[in-house]
């Protein structure tokens, strides 16, 4: 498959899907959009693919939706781009049984905000920020973002984010616990790609099973993810990467994980 | 002399809600509490009515029941607290022997955190504005002269906003609690078709393609 709007690489397990529209900061057309939800589908159906990491190409990581784009033109109903596109793309990186690291590279706005709270882990530049700009044209945040933001930052924020939309700074969103970290600019890339790359030559099978737990989180009572926790960690522990783990951690050496 | 226990006033498509015992600091009581049920039912019914802004007069913004304490809990039941520097925030039920209430147990935890939240209602700590705000508990604390003006700016501004957009924002947080990422996704697309359709949505984009600040009308 070949991309005009993003790229999609893969190199030692690691896929890097990379936003590829930098003169409008690669705000999200019909077109990308399209080519986003084709290249999760094929990270998601290639076993060598171990870790992701999502950025944008330029100076922004993603603008929202492209409102300029002649495509959104031929289709008023903004709920059906959302059923055939967006939605799937937000449902498939959280069921995805791999870490998804967004390097936030600048300003996330709009839906290109809920891709950076839909992956595992995000880092930004110090000069990257946050925006959910839907209420200034009169529409609600959207790819999952209010679900994202309350239990990201609290009832309170989520409101005056999604109400008032005001710009925030890496810092504040690292502050509020929206993002994982923020780094200087020059250190973003290789940080993400350092921290992408260990994630990718971990223990993956326990990595997807930390992320569907906490997916379950969110609704399970303690009862319930306490069972949860017991079932999954049966399977762990037959696993090839915790016999690995465990000889390694005894023998006093690093571990080698092969994923399985 | 009769007690007028709610002040109410509307202006500019703000309704204006002050809580008015202030030589009880606004407690409570089964008249301010009637009196706040029916200006809450007018605010849903009348269209005029596009932002609710809720104070207290005096010194206190509302000291909770006559003997217990949740006035806190109605600053959380609203969409975006701002507070005067000076305000101070306080579970003070379990002095008392009682538990929070007026959603107190909820707002708390989906606030701040459990970890927060079960010491602020065992130990009925209290709080200051500073505190809340950096815990998430309020959105912004300003100094205490500026905070009517600042309420009052911010008031109007949402009553100048794509009001149907708020109402669903309001709505689809108030249902994330309990929906899965899932079902949440679908009430997106359903919520954001509906207002793709609105005036205002149109508005919103004529105006952000044409670069100039939009008309919002409600509509």
């Amino acid at each position: 498959m070949t991309y005009d709007k993003i790229t999609l690489s893969k190199a030692q397990g690691l896929a890097t899907l990379t936003l590829n529209a930098p003169d409008k900061l690669n705000a999200v057309s019909r077109k990308m959009i399209a080519e986003i939800k084709q290249a999760w589908e094929e990270i998601g159906a290639d076993g060598s693919v171990r870790a992701v990491l999502l950025t944008g190409n330029g100076r922004g990581f993603c603008a929202g939706a492209d409102l300029s784009d002649p495509d959104r033109k031929n289709d008023a109903d903004s709920g059906s781009a959302l059923d055939k596109f967006f939605n799937p793309v937000i449902r498939t990186m959280r069921a995805l049984p791999k870490p998804i690291v967004a390097a936030v590279n600048g300003v996330a706005a709009g839906v290109g905000m809920s891709f950076a709270m839909a992956a595992d882990i995000a880092i930004a530049a110090k000069s990257a920020s946050f925006l959910q700009a839907f209420s200034r044209i009169g529409l609600l945040p959207d790819g999952g973002s209010t679900w994202f933001l309350p239990r990201l930052v609290g009832e309170q924020r989520a409101r005056a984010l999604a109400m008032l939309a005001p710009q925030i700074s890496a810092e504040q969103a690292k502050q509020w616990g929206l993002i994982w970290d923020v780094v200087e600019d020059a250190a973003l890339m290789p940080t993400a790609t350092e921290l992408a790359h260990r994630l990718a030559n971990g223990p993956t099978q326990s990595l997807a099973r930390i992320k569907e737990a906490m997916n379950r989180a969110a609704q399970n009572d303690l009862s319930q993810q306490l069972d949860i926790e017991r079932d999954f960690q049966r399977e762990l522990g037959r696993t090839e990467d915790f016999r690995e783990g465990v000889t390694a951690f005894l023998a006093k050496r690093k571990a080698e994980f092969k994923g399985k | 002399m009769t007690e007028t226990p709610v002040l109410a006033a509307l202006a500019n498509g703000v309704l204006s809600l002050t809580l008015n015992r202030p030589e009880r600091l606004n407690a409570m009581n089964n008249l301010l509490i009637a009196a706040m049920n029916r200006e809450l039912e007018r605010a849903r019914a009348d269209d005029t009515v596009r932002a609710v802004l809720l104070t207290g007069t005096g010194r206190g913004f509302c000291a909770g029941a006559d003997l217990a304490g949740g006035g806190a809990n109605f600053a959380l039941a609203c969409d975006i607290v701002l507070a005067a520097r000076s305000a101070r925030f306080d579970q003070a039920f379990v002095r008392i022997s009682l538990m929070p209430d007026l959603g107190g147990t909820w707002f708390l935890p989906h606030l701040v955190g459990d970890a927060r939240a079960r010491a602020l209602a065992m130990l009925g700590t209290s709080l200051t504005a500073e505190q809340a705000e950096r815990m998430g508990m309020v959105w912004q604390v300003v100094d205490d002269a500026s905070l009517m003006a600042e309420a009052t700016k911010l008031a109007r501004r949402l009553a100048a906003g794509p009001t149907l957009s708020y109402a669903a924002i309001k709505q689809a947080i108030d249902k994330a609690a309990t929906n899965t990422l899932d079902q949440q996704l679908d009430l997106e697309r359903d919520s954001q078709r509906a207002l793709g359709q609105s005036a205002d949505c149109r508005e919103g984009v004529a105006a952000f393609l044409a670069k100039r600040p939009a008309q919002f009308t409600g509509r």
